[in-house]
Formats: C-alpha cells, sequence, structure tokens
C-alpha cells in the first residue's frame, strides 16, 4: 500500500508537470511550435528570406535527430516584408492564432522593434533572428532577444576600434543614418573613440532615403579624415562610394554589414570597379564567407535546398546568421527540461554562452545584456576578391541605466 | 569653415544642385501641366517616373537591349499607360460626375497599381540602378566636380524644357493644352476635344516623367518606393507657382540648390527638409509661388 501510495504520487507529479508543460501554448506531447518570421518578399527580402532558410533547416537538422527532448519542432512561417505593420500582424497571427510557443523571427531593426510593447504584454518570447534590433533590447526586456548577427552598437563601436587599430587612423569620417538606427551605431563609435582616446570623429548624419550626396562627402573631403566609415544602409552607402570616387577620394572606406547584403549589386550600382581600390567590408561571421571553416553551412544550405542554391544571388549573404539563433532556441529549450515552459526557456536565454562556429564572437547573453554577438572581422574588397583582415574588433559599448 | 572653403561648397553645390534640380524641374512640369487642364493632383507622379525607371531597367537588364532601343520604347510605354490611365479611368470618373475627391483618389490608386506592379517583377527586391548614359569620368568647373554624366543630364533637361517651350508656344496642340488649362468651356466651344487633349496632356506628363526617370536612375538607386521623389517636384511646382511652367523650372532649380546648400551650410540632417521649408517661406511671402502671377479671385 505503502509503495502503491508513492507511485502514485510520482505519477501524479509527472502528470502535474505534464500538465503543466501542456498548458504552455504551443506545446503538446510530441511537439513544440515554433513562430518562424523574416522579410520573404519586397525590397527587404535580402535581409531574410535565406536566413530563414538556414534556421529552418537548423531545425530540420534538430528533428532528424530525434528533437528535443523527445518532442519535434514544428515551425509557422510567416512574412514580415521588412515592414513594422506587416510584422506586427505576424507576430499576433503566430502568438493568437497559431499559438506559438516562442517567437524567432525578425531581420529588420526597425520594424521587429514594434514588436516589442506587444510582446511584453503577451509575455511571448521573441528571439531574433539576424536584426540587430536595439530598440528592442534596451533597456533589458525579460522576453527579448537578439542581435545574433550584431547589435548596432557593437557596429559602431566595431569600425571605430577597427580604424584606430588596424589602420591606425586618428581622425575617422563618420557617416550614419539620422535615424534610431544610426543614433545607436553613433552612441557606441563615441564610446570606443572615447575609450581609445586621442581619435577624433567627424559625422555626418544622413536621411536614408537621400538621393543626393553631394553635400554630406564634401563635407567629410573637406575635413580631411584619414578614413570614411559608413554605417549606412546599401542604397546611401553605393551612392557614397560612387560620389567618393567621383570626387577623387582615394583613403579607405569601411562600409557596415548593415550595407553588405548583396555584394554584387552593391558593385553593380556604383558601376565604377576603381571606386574599391580601398574598401572594406565589416562582417560578423567567424571567417569568409564559404572559408572552409564555415563551408559546412554552405554545405548544409545546398543540401537542404538544392534548387534554390542553383539560382543566382542564392545563399544570400546574410544566410549563415539564421543559424545561431535557431542554435540558441534549442540549446534554451534543451536547458528547460522534458516539460519546457515559456519561462524556463527565457531563464535559459539569460544566462546563455556558447561559441555557434559561425559568428565571430561567441553568442552571450546576461541579465543586463540581450545582445548576442558584439565582434566583427574585416575583410579587404576589390570589387571581386575578399582577403580577410586577421583579428576580430569588438565593440567596448555597454548599456547603462 | 575658412573663406576657401565657403567658396569650394558654394560652387559645388550650385553647380550638383542645378544638375539634381534640372530633374526635379522637369518632373514639376509633369505636375503642373496635368494640375493646369485638368485641376487634379496627380498624386501617382512619383509612381509613374518610378515606372519609367523600371522599364527601362527591364529592358537593359533582363532583356539586354541598348540604350538606342530602350530609350524610346521606354518613352512610348511610360506616356501610353499614362495617356490610357486618362483615357479609360479618368474620364470615366469624369462623366460619372466624379468630383475633384473623387479624380485624387483614381490617381492614389494608380499609384497603388504601379508599385504592386512592378513588386510583382522581382527587380524591386534589392535598390538599382541603370548603367550611366554617358561616361562618368570627372570634370573640374572652378574648384567643383561634376561628371560627364552630370553635364549630359543638365543639358537633357535643359534641351527637353525649351522643346516644351517651343510645343506650347508655337504648336496647335500646345495651345489647345493652354487653352484648356485657362478655361476648358471656351476651348470646347472653339473646337477643342477636351477628352482628346487631356489624355494627350497626360501622355505628356508620363512622356516628361520618362525622360526624368530615364536621366537620374543612373546616378540614384531605385525602389519601388521611390515615388516620393514627387515630393520634391510638388515642392518644386509650389515655390514656383502651381500653374505655372516657367515657375515649375524655377522652382525646380531652387529646390536643388537649396537641397545641397542646406546641407552643406546647415546640416546633412535637414537636406530632406530643405524642400518644406522653401514651400512655407515662399507660402507665407508670395502665396502664388515665385513666378504664380497675381492671386486671382474665383467666383463661385
Amino acid at each position: 500500500m505503502k509503495h502503491f501510495r508513492r507511485h502514485a504520487a510520482a505519477v501524479l507529479c509527472a502528470l502535474a508537470f505534464g500538465a503543466q508543460a501542456q498548458n504552455e501554448p504551443g506545446i503538446t506531447g510530441k511537439t513544440i511550435r515554433i513562430g518562424l518570421f523574416a522579410p520573404l518578399s519586397g525590397s527587404g527580402m535580402a535581409y531574410g528570406f535565406d536566413v530563414l532558410n538556414a534556421a529552418r533547416m537548423w531545425y530540420d537538422k534538430v528533428n532528424r535527430e530525434g528533437g528535443v527532448n523527445g518532442r519535434r519542432i514544428e515551425l509557422v512561417i510567416e512574412d514580415d516584408r521588412c515592414n513594422a505593420n506587416d510584422l506586427v500582424a505576424a507576430v499576433k497571427k503566430l502568438a493568437e492564432q497559431d499559438k506559438v510557443f516562442l517567437l524567432n523571427g525578425g531581420s529588420c531593426s526597425a520594424a521587429v522593434v514594434a514588436a516589442r510593447e506587444y510582446v511584453e504584454r503577451e509575455k511571448v518570447p521573441l528571439v531574433m533572428l539576424n536584426a540587430s534590433g536595439d530598440g528592442a533590447l534596451y533597456p533589458p526586456s525579460p522576453y527579448i532577444y537578439g542581435a545574433f548577427s550584431i547589435s548596432q552598437h557593437a557596429v559602431g563601436g566595431s569600425m571605430v576600434q577597427f580604424a584606430a587599430e588596424r589602420l591606425k587612423a586618428k581622425k575617422i569620417g563618420y557617416i550614419n543614418h539620422d535615424d534610431a538606427y544610426g543614433g545607436w551605431n553613433l552612441e557606441a563609435a563615441r564610446a570606443q573613440a572615447a575609450h581609445l582616446g586621442g581619435v577624433d570623429l567627424q559625422v555626418q548624419s544622413v536621411n536614408p532615403n537621400i538621393t543626393d550626396v553631394t553635400a554630406p562627402m564634401l563635407k567629410i573631403r573637406a575635413a580631411n579624415p584619414d578614413v570614411l566609415l559608413l554605417t549606412t544602409y546599401a542604397r546611401p552607402a553605393a551612392l557614397i562610394i560612387k560620389k567618393a570616387h567621383e570626387l577623387g577620394w582615394s583613403k579607405p572606406i569601411v562600409l557596415a554589414v548593415n550595407g553588405t547584403a548583396d555584394l554584387k549589386q552593391l558593385v553593380e550600382n556604383v558601376g565604377a570597379k576603381d571606386a574599391f581600390k580601398n574598401v572594406y567590408i565589416q562582417d560578423v561571421l567567424a571567417d569568409l564567407p564559404g572559408s572552409p571553416k564555415l563551408r559546412w553551412v554552405y554545405d548544409m544550405y545546398r543540401e537542404a535546398y538544392p534548387d534554390l542554391a542553383a539560382k543566382p544571388g542564392h545563399p544570400q549573404t546574410y544566410m549563415p546568421y539564421g543559424i545561431p539563433p535557431a542554435m540558441a532556441v534549442v540549446n534554451a529549450l534543451r536547458a528547460a527540461g522534458p516539460e519546457p515552459t515559456r519561462a524556463k526557456v527565457l531563464q535559459a536565454l539569460e544566462s546563455m554562452k556558447f561559441d555557434s562556429g559561425v559568428m565571430a564572437g561567441p553568442i552571450e547573453f546576461g541579465p543586463r545584456d540581450r545582445a548576442a554577438q558584439e565582434a566583427a572581422i574585416y575583410i579587404k574588397f576589390d570589387g571581386t576578391n575578399m582577403t580577410l583582415v586577421p583579428g576580430a574588433f569588438k565593440s567596448v559599448w555597454q548599456y547603462k541605466q | 569653415m575658412s573663406l576657401a572653403e565657403i567658396w569650394l561648397f558654394l560652387q559645388q553645390g550650385v553647380l550638383s544642385g542645378m544638375v539634381t534640380g534640372s530633374v526635379y524641374a522637369l518632373l514639376a512640369i509633369a505636375v503642373v501641366i496635368i494640375f493646369k487642364t485638368t485641376d487634379v493632383p496627380n498624386f501617382a507622379q512619383g509612381e509613374i517616373f518610378m515606372l519609367g525607371s523600371y522599364v527601362a531597367l527591364f529592358l537593359t537588364l533582363v532583356l539586354g537591349w541598348p540604350y538606342l532601343a530602350v530609350i524610346p520604347v521606354t518613352l512610348a510605354l511610360v506616356a501610353a499607360v499614362s495617356g490610357l490611365f486618362q483615357r479609360i479611368v479618368m474620364e470615366r470618373v469624369l462623366a460619372s460626375r466624379g468630383v475633384g475627391v473623387q479624380l485624387v483618389i483614381a490617381t492614389l490608386g494608380l499609384a497603388y497599381a504601379l508599385k504592386g506592379l512592378v513588386r510583382q517583377t522581382g527587380l524591386g527586391d534589392t535598390p538599382r540602378s541603370l548603367p550611366p548614359l554617358a561616361p562618368t569620368d570627372a570634370v573640374v568647373i572652378g574648384d567643383a566636380v561634376l561628371t560627364r554624366l552630370d553635364l549630359v543630364i543638365f543639358a537633357v533637361a535643359v534641351g527637353a524644357m525649351l522643346l516644351l517651350w517651343l510645343m506650347f508656344g508655337h504648336t496647335r496642340v500646345g495651345k489647345a493644352m493652354r487653352a484648356v488649362g485657362m478655361n476648358p468651356k471656351a476651348a470646347r466651344l472653339a473646337g477643342v476635344n477636351l477628352a482628346r487633349i487631356r489624355a494627350l496632356v497626360w501622355s505628356l506628363s508620363g512622356l516628361i516623367s520618362a525622360v526624368a526617370a530615364l536621366l537620374i536612375t543612373p546616378k540614384i538607386l531605385i525602389t519601388p518606393d521611390i515615388g516620393h521623389i514627387a515630393i520634391l517636384a510638388y515642392a518644386a511646382a509650389i515655390v514656383g507657382g502651381i500653374s505655372s511652367l516657367p515657375g515649375a523650372v524655377a522652382g525646380g532649380f531652387v529646390i536643388g540648390v537649396a537641397e545641397n546648400l542646406v546641407g552643406l551650410f546647415i546640416s546633412t540632417n535637414a537636406i530632406v527638409v530643405a524642400p518644406f521649408v522653401a514651400i512655407m517661406v515662399v507660402l507665407l511671402l508670395r502665396p502664388q509661388g515665385l513666378l504664380g502671377g497675381r492671386l486671382q479671385v474665383k467666383k463661385v
């Protein structure tokens, strides 16, 4: 009788825990439903289409290997079109209609930031894809983790570190956007310059829709800096590189990862290959795209999507960035144990640290740190060939209340 | 800022501003001729310009046609689309006693339809540019640096404006367009076919927009959202006087130069605000625009 009671108590406990897990949205005895979203169409497609494909192939791999603690990962996919309205609509649909356990998505910062209020109100964990999304990460939210590619703050800080340390620049020209995105990277760039000491930043901020970049480029040229750092999107970046070439600029130009989504198109848009004689691009991968260290990522993509891989322009430049967020989600689910709850997953994310083997730095969160990745590598790009500059360059900026 | 720097900024700002301003002037003319003859502000102006850019991109990049073939086909196609829109949609709205608001909404509908159409092609997935119409090597004028392409853009835009001036002043169809703009009832009584003239005006506006697109697309990068450039055309038209063709030209140059000078002497953040500041200043000091003539009171 004593034995029977003990067994019955154990069974009841197990049932209770099981029931607790299965009371969580998106969890059944056999599946965990995850809402995956990215821009799958429209002009922002290059930022997320293949990133989502990379995340999906990682989840498929995990499923083939038996899933997470015996449960298969079931994906519901939505197109956010890199647009705040569409992204919030997708997030609401995934949370309310599809009842997903957690959200994994967002490739465009401005768009994903718009989801912060909803996610916090509904207490749904959101693990971003490759969006920097600093506006959603700081002040730290208990429900949101991101910047797996790199945080926008770290973009600016790392670029100043590279310019000063590697290119020995003392006076740095800096063109950013006059929006929140530009404000974040400039804040960290200034922090890095102050940290280094003796570095003078000459800043010109431009609207993302600017069509004539004569004024900012002329002012930068007049300031006579040792190097020009561009943290703009691809369109203004191409216009500035083109204008710099027209004005006879020959000093180094360093282009942030924000503007490198489609390098072939960038070269075509600039029009003159000579304009790339002294250009460096920032990347956040562990090595050159397609290098032996990262070959497994590209092989995995080709195997998962043979038809897509055969098309020109695929895999898109940012494709590998989709793997670390999926790894983080899987690791957090594993750490949450056989009866996962949203609270347990969030707890696991807060203390997460691992080397993805894909990105320049470790994936690491902390109680006040919601940005996964804060280091970058730099590549000399002549319009066709890429040469890796040794070392990774880390931003020192930290969130302070 | 040293005197030498101020002098350099002035030269470069004015010359570069004249180049972009010449394209804004063309777009402002496209806005003004429709407004003058139909009393409708065409809110699809930017998208018609965008259509011109994407037609040229499609012919050049996808079909691999040379510019000699691309230019006439782009001009003809965009002019035809604009004219047909007036003939098929706007005339029907007018025939059903549609008021101004309905006509404006119809132009908004065209804007969304064109944007959607371009997005369907896949060409709009990434910012793109046309290959330059002329070499892009530098030409030094004083201390300022332009490119040969800049000079070609300026020359063609000014040439197009001269042709329009000749057409409006010295051809029957040009005079008929002006007559419809001044007094449509009187023009009809004098034997002018209003529907035909309105369709021709829309076609002409499309043609001018396509010229602007062919000129500026090698210099900028386009996406399906590039239609916002029409705001600059409206700014130019308002600054010049919304019903004045010479005013549209002057307004275009003012906006082009103002953008650069504001960016150089005030702040690069203020470049996009400059056209709106120019509108406000003109509306405060001279509400009819720079060349808008005297203020008139209409009896209703």
